[in-house]
């Protein structure tokens, strides 16, 4: 196994320069950064040449502190078993990706919800433009920098009837005379 | 012709699946043209839910992604969260949640036969297969509290351990179930009805099934023979002994053909896991769940469900809260983008029977 | 295959010998179907067993369960009086609350119907609004399957044959990993602070260390702590007494992750450096303080960091007080004593050493300098046992050998030692004379059990080989030729019950008199005040059963002098003088400052 996936990395160094390791598991995975240029070429050099024909799921992760959208694709190959992910980093400021459709069909799904979702934009998807949100104004929701429960605030009402609920540490605090810094309230459940 | 096309909204109340979805579908006479999936009905963002919340508590809300067998996205869960965590799970926690997996299968195939012949217009099997599911859902009740949602495999094992008699009852279970089995087939495969509604009807070829990404019985049903528990196995799936049954022809005739030998392939499994369940602990205690942070980087656990492969991609920072959690649905791939493809040149009656073939299963479209 | 396929057409119909068999389904409301024993229905709380922790609604992870005050339920030490009610409109059944819960007295039951015309009836309070649930129950929660962690990482500790070799520290202190375990389990209720006679902000420096930010840990501790390290070592930790985690497993080492924190700032600088104390500008008051004990220290220490000119007038060589006179330094390293006191000078606090007030200095002098005085004088002198020969020479008094031990003097016992009594004080100088080779009886009037001394002194006394006599009395100090101690009788006592619901009382056995060699006896039965410097004073600042009189401010009866430590408070430990010199320091500010409420 360790050697089949030794193989697995080279092979795609060798024919992608850009093609950087992960880090390593002791179970049937390969991890695999490039550059987002080399997506298409890459997925298609592992279906076509390599028989990964199966694209298992595709993933977005929102890194906001890094200004990077990570983009993952897992492949699987039946005969070699082994999961290969690919993956690649997006500027947040301006995320574009090349649409691989063309590859795996059920990648448009995916492709579309990025987009909706995430602000994603993949050069020659063809899709409606709504996919799951309708209507909808604001920023691409899934970005983590959209504060859902401030959405929810802002956007729904509670219920009346549950205003006399109290906060644990606050009434032991008022009641026997404890101040609590504010500096340390952040630590406070 | 084109200008006399009438377009048609079908659903969005549950059309011949579990869940709200609509497909939008332009015919000629009754023959389709073009189809759309519009989705949206069942939106929760669980997935961003779950970045508000920390690693257990995301754990029940995990069930949800999928009413008629939420287990293996349970199953997952746990195990994408042990991979990264590098936690062992206790052997007799796998072989229980193994009989939990077969146990769901064995309902959600029930559901199915309800769906699939209420789709055709066949009511009686729907009221003998989701009546007998009861027997199957009285089984979950007892074993981890809840009938529909179990949120009963979580990371680190199961959350109780079998009541006593428990597999005895099971075992009476899967004796019904095998004679019970054989009225099905009267009713349903030997049914001209069934039959004619069914072969020929939503045709997908090998080529286009590998093209597409299609997974679980409905590959199976392209005369592919992949499955998850076989392929890349996961709990204690490689030391039992079952057959992945496949079928000819890719239609809604083959697929469930495909269910129909599975479903028994469960029975087998369930006795098999009953026979050589291990005795011991059922759980690798999590740390105090307030304060249970997992170690930076991601993992990706599949699982085969009876729709084909359910995946959970998770990612952690290093804190107590997911990143990123992301549901592979097989739905996801089956009732967009191949059942637009799939639904033209088809009848429009035959809409609900295909989608319903197919495994569509909108919460896990939208999540 | 034809239309008219026989077979195909007929087979269904086989469906008619399912006519006339018993349905699969009971028929509502003729037969009411019974949840199975696992069955996650409604909650159920077992109010008396619930401590209010609140640890149901921060799991709840829809934002279900409120908790709320209840009519004839009120908060106590150990129980914030608060209960859990749901919202059954948002409940998911999850019963994640249910596998969080300390107690166990949050269960879920068998029922799962309610009807009500009434739409606002979706909040409920368990146990309030179903008192008969408690014969439901059916998901509950066993120390088992809870997700609370109830095992405490273990303190290593020098073995009993090593620790009695020398002075060496006996408890080694948590490592990084270890305190990060301990700090995680806490589940963050803050019930504890309560107890805590300084309501010292426990969850929150738990917490800071359970994320791995010790020093934000150390500036919370100090926020009403300047002895830190000492209470991390030695505190009498009332805190983890009622830790929602005790009541079915072991509570939080509280005092340890205090220490481990405090440790992490191994020098004065350091501890300056972490803390960064804000010290206000000179407001030209001044106070005179008597006595650098940990009452003494505490207010200086937050009057100084508020801009008052403070001065402490201490009669021996060192600060510290009881804390450093009176324990073992076995416990209480007197390098870990000095930083914490070189920290608090550090930040302009004046200390005046071996200015013993009214020897050195007469009280007059220093009301009559200062604008306030805070007498932090503790309980100097011991009582005596009151028996024949206790004037023998090697009879002495456990507190005096303490502070002799601990000031460097060495100090004649011989090979026999006895002490008597069963406080923390008894167990000290037990376990110090055991240092010094002797060997160690402790005679105690109750039971083993009775004994007020923390448990895990106990323990460590006899695994050092330390023989406890209870329930015996001495009787009498006798004497040979040269006036030293030869040996000590006493009588052994039996328990009776006290008729009026107190502790049981020993009561001499007539004729078990029993004698036993011995080179020393040391007294430990208690200590006492001593006013005599307070000459004239004496008349306006009031003493009361060997106490100060003192208002909730710390404020005795001369509005210019405030009191704390022992000489007030009859708790007697280290924590409520550093209570009362907190308290003070806030009531001296407001008075100074003219903020009074």
């Amino acid at each position: 196994m360790k050697e089949l996936k030794e193989n697995i990395i080279q092979r795609l160094k060798t024919n992608f320069a850009d093609a950087v390791a992960g880090s390593e598991f002791s179970y049937n995975r390969v991890d695999v950064h490039v550059k987002k240029e080399t997506i298409p070429s890459i997925l298609f050099y592992l279906k076509e040449e390599m028989g990964y024909v199966h694209l298992s799921h595709i993933s977005c992760v929102d890194w906001l502190e890094e200004g990077e959208f990570e983009l993952v694709f897992i492949v699987w190959s039946p005969v070699d078993k082994v999961k290969v992910f690919v993956k690649t980093r997006l500027d947040r400021e301006n995320p574009v990706l090349e649409n691989i459709d063309m590859i795996w069909r059920q990648a448009n799904t995916y492709e579309r919800e990025f987009r909706e979702m995430f602000g994603i934009q993949f050069t020659g998807l063809v899709a409606p433009d709504e996919f799951i949100l309708e209507d909808w104004q604001g920023p691409p929701p899934f970005r983590r920098d959209f504060d859902t429960a401030e959405y929810a605030k802002k956007t729904f009402w509670n219920r009346p009837g549950r205003e006399d609920a109290q906060d644990v540490r606050e009434t032991i605090s008022g009641r026997d005379g404890e101040e609590i810094p504010d500096f340390a309230k952040k630590y406070s459940r | 012709m084109r200008d006399k096309a009438t377009t048609l909204y079908i659903g969005p109340q549950h059309p011949g699946i579990t869940g709200n979805m609509m497909v939008k579908v332009q015919v000629e006479g009754d023959t389709i043209i073009k189809a759309r999936t519009e989705v949206g009905y069942l939106h929760r963002a669980f997935e961003k839910l779950q970045e508000r919340r920390n690693w257990l508590q995301s754990f029940t809300l995990l069930c949800r992604f999928c009413v008629p067998e939420p287990d293996p996205v349970e199953e997952s869960y746990a195990r994408a969260v042990e991979m990264l965590e590098g936690r062992e799970v206790p052997e007799r926690a796998k072989y229980i949640r193994v009989l939990m997996l077969e146990l769901a299968r064995m309902g959600s195939y029930l559901l199915w036969y309800g769906g699939q012949n209420g789709s055709l217009g066949l009511y009686t099997m729907g009221q003998w297969s989701v009546g007998d599911r009861n027997y199957i859902l009285d089984l979950f009740e007892e074993l981890t509290g809840g009938r529909i949602y179990h949120m009963y495999i979580w990371p680190g094992g199961v959350r109780r351990d079998l009541p006593e008699g428990f597999t005895d009852k099971v075992l009476r279970t899967m004796d019904y179930f095998e004679k019970r089995l054989k009225d099905y087939d009267d009713l349903m495969f030997t049914n001209t009805i069934f039959q004619k509604r069914t072969q020929g009807v939503g045709v997908i070829s090998k080529e286009k099934a590998v093209e597409w990404g299609v997974v679980g019985p409905v590959l199976r049903g392209c005369g592919i023979k992949s499955d998850i528990r076989i392929d890349d196995p996961y709990e204690i799936y490689d030391q039992l002994d079952f057959e992945v049954p496949t079928a000819e022809g890719g239609d809604i005739w083959a697929r469930a053909l495909v269910r129909r030998a599975e479903i028994r392939q469960s029975i087998r499994i369930i006795r098999q896991v009953i026979e050589k369940m291990p005795s011991g602990e059922i759980y690798n205690k999590i740390p105090n769940p307030l304060k249970w942070a997992l170690p930076k980087g991601d993992a990706y656990a599949r699982t085969e469900a009876t729709r084909g492969e359910i995946g959970m991609y998770i990612v952690s920072d290093g804190t107590v809260n997911p990143r990123r959690t992301h549901l592979r649905g097989a739905a996801y791939v089956h009732g967009v983008s191949l059942l637009e493809d799939l639904l033209v040149g088809e009848n429009v009656a035959d809409i609900s029977a295909i989608m319903n073939s197919l495994g569509t299963c909108p919460p896990e479209i939208e999540r | 295959m034809s239309f008219f396929d026989l077979t195909g057409t007929l087979k269904p119909l086989t469906a008619l010998k399912q006519f006339g068999k018993q349905p699969h389904t009971i028929s509502y409301p003729k037969v009411k179907k019974e949840a199975a024993d696992r069955y996650r229905g409604f909650h159920y709380n077992d109010l008396e067993e619930c401590i209010g922790c609140g640890n149901c609604s921060t799991i709840c992870q829809n934002a279900a369960i409120d908790m709320i005050q209840i009519e004839g339920i009120d908060g106590k030490k150990g129980d914030s009086g608060l209960r859990p009610r749901v919202d059954n409109g948002r409940c998911c059944w999850c019963a994640l609350c249910v596998e969080v819960c300390p107690t166990g007295s949050l269960s879920l039951t068998k029922d799962y119907l309610y009807v009500s015309e009434d739409p606002d009836t979706f909040l409920w309070t368990p146990g309030v609004d179903n008192p008969e649930g408690k014969e439901r129950v059916s998901f509950t929660s066993t120390g088992d399957s809870s997700l609370n962690v109830f095992q405490r990482v273990p303190m290593r500790e020098l073995e009993g044959k090593e620790r009695v070799k020398s002075f060496a520290e006996v408890v080694l202190g948590y490592n990084e990993a270890e305190a990060r375990a301990e700090a995680s389990r806490c589940i963050s209720c803050g019930i504890c602070t309560e107890v805590c006679p300084d309501h010292m902000h426990i969850p929150e420096y738990i917490n800071a260390i359970a994320a791995g930010k010790d020093d934000e840990a150390v500036r919370i501790i100090y926020d009403n702590n300047p002895l830190p390290e000492m209470c991390g070592k030695v505190c009498t930790r009332r805190c983890e007494d009622v830790c929602a985690l005790a009541h079915r497993g072991e509570p939080i080492a509280i005092r340890w992750l205090k220490r481990y924190a405090t440790e992490t700032a191994v020098t004065a600088d350091i501890t300056h450096e972490i803390v960064n104390p804000v010290i206000k500008e000179s407001n030209g008051k001044t106070v005179g303080i008597v006595g650098a004990g940990p009452s003494g220290l505490t207010a200086a220490y937050y009057l100084a960091l508020r801009g008052y000119d403070v001065t402490i007038f201490e009669a021996n060589a060192k600060a510290g007080g009881a804390t450093m006179y009176g324990i073992p330094k076995y416990r209480l390293p007197i390098e870990s004593l000095d930083k914490q006191i070189e920290y608090i000078q550090s930040i302009g606090v004046k200390i005046h050493f071996n200015t013993k007030v009214g020897k050195d200095i007469t009280f007059k002098e220093i009301y009559e300098k200062y604008d306030v005085v805070f007498m932090g004088v503790g309980f100097p002198a011991a009582w005596t046992l009151g028996i024949d020969g206790e004037d023998a020479q090697g009879s002495v008094q456990a507190v005096n050998y303490l502070h002799a031990i601990n000031s460097g003097d060495k100090v004649e016992i011989g090979d026999k030692v006895i002490v008597v009594g069963g406080g923390n004080v008894a167990i000290d100088a037990a376990r110090v004379s055991k240092r010094f080779g002797a060997d160690v009886t402790i005679l105690y009037r109750r039971r083993v059990e009775d004994m007020p001394a923390d448990w895990e002194e106990i323990e460590g006394a006899e695994d050092e080989g330390i023989h406890i006599i209870p329930q015996a009395i001495p009787v009498a100090v006798h004497k040979d030729e040269n006036g030293r101690v030869k040996s000590l009788e006493y009588v052994l006592a039996e328990m009776v019950p006290d008729e009026r619901g107190g502790r049981p009382k020993p009561v001499e056995i007539e004729g078990s008199n029993t004698t036993i060699e011995a080179t020393s006896v040391m007294a430990a039965i208690g200590q006492m005040g001593d006013y005599s410097f307070l000459d004239e004073y004496a008349e306006t600042i009031k003493v009361d059963r060997g106490r100060f009189v003192v208002n909730d401010k710390q404020q005795t009866t001369d509005p210019k002098v405030f009191a704390g430590g022992d000489a007030v408070n009859r708790t007697a430990d280290a924590i409520s003088a550093i209570a009362d010199g907190f308290r003070a320091c806030k009531a001296i500010d407001e008075m100074m400052m003219g903020t009074e409420k």
